[in-house]
């Protein structure tokens, strides 16, 4: 045999032995970093049920929901009636920018309201810039709120991270480091006043 | 295919850095190994490759392990829910579970091979005695961390087992009694004793890798020892390491991997011996278990500890039992290493491998007056075996030694 045909042989090997050697470590990878993954009891504890008739006409209720905040607003009519006539002043009035996660209670007529009941806006509330809870700044102008809002403020929530600003129904207003609305989760009613989250 | 990778402009911009290339060079593809190795020389890179899965996978245990003792509902407590989470809840945590205490005993098994390889062939005889004693250092800390690791789960086993072994220390004259307090935290084992527990039994294994460095340094100033015990000198006795015994090393990572796998996927308790069956349940306090023993790599020693009617003389000489592996090179004074030529020693050492697997016996079974002789016998000849070494090379008539392999 000569040193030349050796040569190849052995590399062939090699590469064989350490292909099949890679693939098995690969394989044995997934376990380990399989188990960093959220475990069955923590994906079991993912739903949340809550009675949104505990919440007072006006109020604001942060309930928790797979260890995130979540708002929980009773929008009065005024409130309900702030959400008209600034759609100009926002990024995505109609909650269309993220493709694929609209749920199907989300019909023309209550894009504006983003719930499946208007007065009871539900929201994850984390801001969508980094993370962080926003404030409730429900009436409308600077009366109450000085220049942490907009002149022409139309009352909801106010970022004390990085200034981002949304709207009574959490819709991101322009100029905000937010790229998007506050997110709807999926919920359901599974009874008048009772919701179930996740 | 390394020589290939080592020609790179990238490897070459590492090595002029790093001196890579003459470090590989002298300790793998270049390193001269004796041709003669037997299987036996297979379990140091076994050894090694243990220890990397235990620590791998405990790593991953400590993502989801809580090291307290506070109560949950009835008798059950964070500790040993964790545990419990990661053998019903966590992705694969019965998977990474069951590889880590298997690996624990897997360790042992291996690491006891070594010993005796070592035992047999003389390879703790001069120039390799410092190898040996930082070996024994390794061995001392394994011991350490495998008992530290056994309070984790909070069991019973795990309960009662570390308030034996701590109790011995408190058997000490004068320093007893504080230095047992300082080992538990309190008057008993309990949640201090946990916490600590599991801060060394992390600590332990990266001090393990630290000296297992050193060990392999000290080896490759040295080099092998070989089954014939001899000096090599010529240099067609030797081969490369690379690729002669990586492929052997591999192929006994592989027989080995079948091993483990048949008892981490079939037999994870190995019939209590991996795992007792009492440590399933909770730890309690006020009650100890009917019987109580230690995991089988650690039951020799514990019957020594028996062996005598002192508490103090019998803490002594389970002390001695381990710290007599440090004098071994020195006590040893044959110029000849391997057993193979050395009739008397060949039959001493053989009797000393049954006599400590008589020891692990009779530390695991219930204490009964046979067994108690029994012990107490093969007590007597682990330390007749050390001290007859003394004389042994004085009236020991040696077969002749080969010239060369």
């Amino acid at each position: 045999m000569t040193e030349k045909a050796n040569e190849s042989r052995r590399n062939f090997l090699y590469l064989a032995a350490g292909g099949l050697g890679g693939v098995a470590a690969g394989a044995a990878a997934v376990p380990f970093i399989g188990s960093m993954f959220p475990a069955a009891d923590t994906m079991a504890a993912s739903k949340t049920e809550y009675d949104v008739s505990t919440v007072a006409e006006g109020q604001l209720v942060v309930i928790q929901w797979q260890g995130k905040p979540v708002f929980v607003t009773n929008r009065t009519p005024e409130l309900l009636k702030q959400l008209d006539g600034h759609d100009e002043m926002l990024k995505d009035p109609n909650s269309e920018a993220i493709e694929g996660v609209s749920a199907p209670w989300m019909t023309a007529e209550n894009r504006k309201y983003r719930s499946i009941k208007p007065e009871y806006l539900i929201v994850v509330a984390s801001c969508t810039h980094l993370g962080c809870i926003p404030g409730y700044k429900p009436s409308a102008g600077r009366a109450e709120w000085g220049d942490s809002v907009p002149e022409n403020w139309p009352g909801g929530w106010h970022c004390p991270c990085h200034g981002s600003l949304y709207d009574l129904s959490a819709r991101v207003i322009n100029g905000s480091p937010a790229p998007h609305n506050l997110h709807v989760m999926p919920y359901e009613y599974t009874s008048d006043t009772s919701v179930v989250i996740g | 295919m390394l020589n290939t990778i080592m020609k790179t402009k990238l490897f070459g911009w590492v090595d002029r850095r790093t001196g890579a290339e003459a470090i590989i060079k002298s300790q793998l593809t270049e390193y001269p190994a004796p041709k003669n190795l037997n299987y036996m020389w297979n379990f140091g890179s076994l050894a090694l490759l243990v220890l990397v899965l235990q620590i791998v996978t405990g790593i991953f245990l400590a993502m989801y392990y809580k090291p307290s003792a506070a109560f949950t509902y009835g008798a059950y407590t964070v500790a040993f829910d964790s545990v419990e989470r990661i053998m019903r809840d966590v992705n694969f945590g019965w998977l990474i579970r069951y590889m880590h205490a298997v690996g624990a005993s897997a360790f042992f098994v291996v690491v006891y091979m070594h010993i005796g390889r070592g035992l047999y062939y003389g390879s703790y005889k001069e120039p390799r005695e410092l190898l040996w004693i930082i070996g024994v250092v390794i061995l001392l800390i394994m011991q350490g961390s495998a008992f530290f690791g056994y309070l984790l789960p909070w069991g019973q086993m795990s309960f009662w087992g570390a308030t034996v072994i701590t109790e011995l220390f408190g058997a000490l004259p004068v320093i007893g009694e504080y230095l047992q307090q300082l080992l538990r935290g309190g008057f008993a084992v309990g949640d201090p004793t946990l916490n600590r527990f599991f801060s060394l039994h992390y600590l332990f294994p990266l001090l393990l890798a630290a000296i297992v460095g050193g060990h392999i340094h000290a080896l490759h100033v040295v080099h092998s020892n070989n089954p014939e015990g001899i000096d090599l000198t010529k240099p067609e006795e030797k081969i490369m390491f690379h690729p002669y015994y990586t492929v052997k090393d591999a192929f006994g990572v592989a027989v080995f991997l079948l091993g483990y796998c048949y008892f981490v996927f079939f037999n994870p308790q190995a019939w209590g011996y991996f795992i007792e069956v009492d440590n399933y349940v909770p730890a309690n306090n006020l009650s100890t278990p009917a019987h109580i023993a230690p995991v089988w790599y650690l039951t020799p020693w514990y019957t020594i500890l028996r062996s005598f009617e002192s508490k103090l003389l019998g803490v002594i000489m389970m002390g001695a039992s381990l710290a007599i592996l440090f004098a071994l090179p020195f006590l040893d004074r044959s110029k000849v290493r391997s057993a193979r030529y050395r009739p008397v020693f060949k039959q001493m050492v053989y009797l000393f491998f049954v006599t400590v697997i008589v020891l692990g016996y009779c530390g695991h079974s219930a204490p009964t007056p046979t067994l108690k002789l029994v012990g107490q016998i093969a007590t007597t000849y682990y330390f007749a075996f050390f001290l007859l070494l003394l004389v042994v090379p004085k009236f020991e008539k040696t077969k002749p030694e080969p010239e060369g392999i």
